[in-house]
């Protein structure tokens, strides 16, 4: 159930049937959802697969108590169809029916086979619009290949050079394959919709998570394309002339430590209490120390191992010089910034309790988020009834 | 085949680098008419990245393959919005936001304010603008005035405590993460509120922080310790689902494959296809918990496999019997890629040293129209004359005089003398090859993509 009903939201009166399972659907879905739109979720009878997925309280599997799904599904409605059942397949047509939006995630050809597929539901229903979200696409040599976003950091050749050169190449954290896909799955919506505010036509909207990783590609094909050269893993060390730009140990944790445009050699070398070293060539000369790194690190770490991250970040900011922290989940929940632009808000999840809202990615002035709970599992025919009025 | 979304939609581009032109330029393939607004003295330091042929000689700030990326298909505009200027940049700015729908801006936080441009004053002068603007940490809070380099957001966002090697130190991607990311979600932000302008007549201001943008992908992260007050351990590449799941070395240099197998039934696949299949009677693998406890026997087993295999082969061979597998491709093969190739991923942009391919920005076909992604960027000030005549009616002798003042123009007066760009825009492509930064640079590589 909508927790925060918003009267004057960006997506009022937008209602969208999220028959998708796993991460880069449902992330969309719940934009959509927080963004103010009427997000029904339409799960098989034994549920979305992330449901199965922890983490869990207390590591005690339950699928109404999962935080990947809670996290991905919160702010949206419920309902379970067997959709191999023709009641099951006709209740969809009936929600479809008073929808905007459909996004599924089903293997391509999948509902083509249930007979719900775009060229099976669009003659009925032409204002819809569908979207597919996929590993690799409706289309192509993959397109039924099973995928996750590991599969997709690998092909998208990031995986590639993310990592140490002399260990394997090395997948992101987090799944982020499936994020990005979920992005460029909400951002083709909204454009279909926008597009449909004119034509008043729905379209087909086949989105890769793939793809829409490989475009965040910064310019790796970019250096083989424009000059023939392969960029190799090297400590996720950019080629773009900025050494250092990277993660260093420091006394009680992680610092990242970033000399941008105007910290060498002068500002470093305040920071580092040791003013002779603006004379020094590691400092002054961006080249050799991006070729001398080595010797560069045996200035810099002993520096950092005695000093605290906190101490490290505020005076390198103070001489604008781009430190960052390097955040976890406790330092992000317990955060000042954070606590103070109130970006986390709070949901109560049935059965788990108070949880993190993660949902308010970014603020608009007249049209305010909506976060609420996950739905649980189990159809009540009655609110299927309801919603397909 | 209808028009584009964006159609009719104008966007005035304040934005630099990396987040605030991936937002713009995904807007600009959607329809949008962009107006990149950069001065003679501020150019998008992006122009100065990847060089083709490594070559900075004559006019290269037009050329550079990063530039492209972000830009292709927008109108450039000069204007110089320093003090020095005498404020004649900045009234042609305030002239033409009444001509745009959207305005997108990346400086710190109060910069627009200080030019007389905060969103307020922008409603005066189009009372239903959309102004986004992108930032390291948003616009309020003890953060808003750090210094924020997308280098340091991804960690700020908390990702960099979920990625690293078991037992090591967190890393970052080998892109900076968070600029395309919250890029894409400023171009999300940016269509909800035109869609809510449709509805209502109102325009909006929309706060994007780059740090915030990303942490939803940490949500299950931030779930753990908030259900179970624990922190994450770096595992690697396996998953806190599955077992098995790793990135396995092939045959030959720097070849890999990843597998993932998420149910007995695939398990059953994997010991089958790899013709192992006293795998799958062996007690250690029994089950996933097993798996799991067994999971540096069986990454060395799987890897006595792929060692022998090539690794596009041996993807094949996986996923033909259902397990989820693929390559690990270099950027070169990414580029040759079979999939990509028939998806018509990357597009093939013509520039004035040949054409070369670029990659689609949005990770979607649509059925009802074609995104013009193949656009080269617009060369510095390539548009001046365009934009304003065409927009704002100035004559012949007004843009002579802006030309005069270096308001306008289309040569770059960079803080350090253009000589000296010229030998920073070369990177040394040689030392990187011998740190090992770099496999190899292929002379043929024109050829190898087919782009002679």
């Amino acid at each position: 159930m909508r927790a925060s009903p918003v009267a004057d939201s960006a997506l009022d009166g937008l209602r969208v049937i999220d028959l998708s399972q796993g991460i880069a659907g449902p992330y969309c879905a719940r934009l959509l959802a927080d963004l103010g739109a009427e997000v029904i979720k339409v799960e098989p009878p034994d549920g979305d697969s992330t449901r199965k997925l922890g983490p869990f309280p207390g590591d005690v599997p339950d699928p109404e108590k999962s935080g990947l799904f809670i996290h991905l599904n919160g702010n949206k409605q419920g309902v379970t169809l067997d959709l191999d059942s023709g009641e099951g397949r006709a209740a969809l047509r009936r929600l479809l029916a008073t929808a905007d939006v459909l996004i599924e995630s089903e293997t391509p050809g999948r509902t083509a086979e249930l007979g719900l597929g775009f060229a099976d539901v669009s003659g009925e229903f032409p204002e819809l619009v569908y979207c597919s979200v996929t590993p690799f696409g409706q289309t192509g040599p993959y397109a039924k290949f099973k995928g996750n976003s590991l599969t997709c950091m690998a092909l998208s050749g990031l995986m590639y050079v993310t990592g140490d050169p002399d260990k394997e190449p090395l997948a992101t954290g987090g799944e982020p394959a499936d994020y990005f896909g979920g992005l460029h799955a909400w951002v083709s919506v909204l454009a279909a919709l926008e597009l449909r505010g004119d034509s008043g036509a729905g379209q087909h909207v086949d989105v890769s998570c793939l793809e829409s990783l490989g475009v965040a590609d910064e310019y790796n094909t970019t250096m083989y394309a424009w000059l023939g050269a392969i960029r190799r893993r090297f400590y996720s060390r950019h080629h773009i002339p900025t050494y250092p730009s990277e993660i260093f140990p420091c006394r009680d944790g992680h610092i990242v430590v970033i000399g941008g445009a105007t910290g060498f050699p002068l500002m470093m070398a305040i920071l580092l209490e040791q003013p002779e070293l603006e004379d020094n060539q590691l400092f002054q000369n961006l080249w050799l120390r991006t070729i001398e790194w080595e010797k560069f690190e045996k200035i810099l770490r002993p520096y950092l191992m005695e000093h605290d991250w906190r101490d490290l970040l505020t005076r390198a900011q103070e001489l604008r010089v781009p430190f960052a922290a390097v955040m976890s989940p406790q330092t992000l929940l317990a955060d000042d910034h954070l606590s103070a632009r109130r970006f986390f808000g709070e949901i109560d999840q049935p059965g788990v309790g108070k949880l993190p809202a993660i949902g308010v990615v970014f603020r608009m002035s007249e049209t305010p988020l909506a976060f609420g709970a996950a739905p649980a599992l189990g159809a009540d025919p009655a609110e299927v009834a309801e919603a397909s009025k | 085949m209808s028009g584009l979304p964006l159609d009719g939609v104008r966007v005035l581009d304040l934005t630099q680098v990396y987040a605030g032109p991936t937002c713009t330029r995904m807007l600009a393939d959607l329809g949008a008419d962009v107006i990149k607004v950069e001065g003679l003295t501020r150019v998008d330091i992006t122009r100065n990245f990847v060089m083709p042929e490594n070559n900075s000689e004559d006019d290269y700030w037009n050329r550079s393959g990063y530039f492209l990326l972000r830009n292709g298909g927008k109108r450039s505009l000069t204007l110089d919005l320093s003090e020095e200027g005498d404020g004649a940049g900045v009234d042609i700015l305030k002239r033409l936001v009444a001509e745009c729908d959207i305005v997108a801006e990346s400086f710190t936080p109060h910069v627009m304010d200080k030019f007389g441009l905060g969103y307020d004053a922008l409603t005066k002068i189009k009372p239903d603008i959309i102004m986004i603007s992108l930032s390291g940490y948003g616009q309020d809070g003890p953060w808003r005035d750090f210094s924020g380099y997308g280098m340091g957001l991804e960690p700020a966002a908390g990702l960099s405590s979920i990625t690293g090697y078991a037992g090591g130190d967190p890393l970052r991607t080998g892109i900076s993460f968070t600029d395309p990311y919250s890029g894409i979600v400023g171009a999300g932000a940016v269509l909800s509120a035109l869609l809510y302008r449709r509805r209502t007549g109102k325009g909006q201001y929309i706060d994007l922080s780059e740090q915030e943008a990303a942490v939803p992908v940490v949500g299950h992260a931030l779930m753990d310790y908030a259900m179970n007050k624990r922190e994450p351990e770096r595992i690697g590449n396996r998953s806190h689902w599955y077992a098995p799941q790793g990135c396995y070395p092939c045959a030959g240099e720097d070849n890999w494959l990843v597998v993932t197998v998420t149910t007995e039934d695939e398990w059953r696949a994997l010991c089958a296809a790899t013709t192992n299949p006293e795998w799958a009677s062996d007690k250690r693998f029994a089950d996933l918990a097993s798996r799991k406890e067994h999971h540096e026997a069986l990454d060395e087993l799987i890897a006595g496999w792929t060692r022998g295999q090539d690794q596009y082969e041996a993807m094949h061979t996986l996923q033909g019997a259902g397990v989820i597998a693929a390559a690990v491709l270099n950027p070169k093969q990414a580029l040759l890629d079979p999939h990509l190739r028939e998806r018509g991923f990357f597009d093939r942009v013509k520039t004035e040293r040949g054409p070369r391919p670029v990659p689609h920005q949005v990770g979607a076909r649509f059925s009802a129209f074609e995104m013009p992604s193949a656009r080269p960027a617009p060369k510095l000030g390539e548009h001046n004359r365009d934009v304003l005549q065409g927009l704002l009616g100035m004559s012949d002798d007004e843009l002579s005089a802006l030309e005069e003042d270096k308001v306008i123009g289309d040569t770059p007066a960079p803080a350090v003398p253009l000589p000296v760009m010229r030998m920073f825009v070369q990177w040394p492509l040689v030392s990187y090859e011998q740190m090992g930064a770099l496999g190899v640079i292929e002379k043929d590589y024109r050829k190898q993509l087919g782009i002679e």
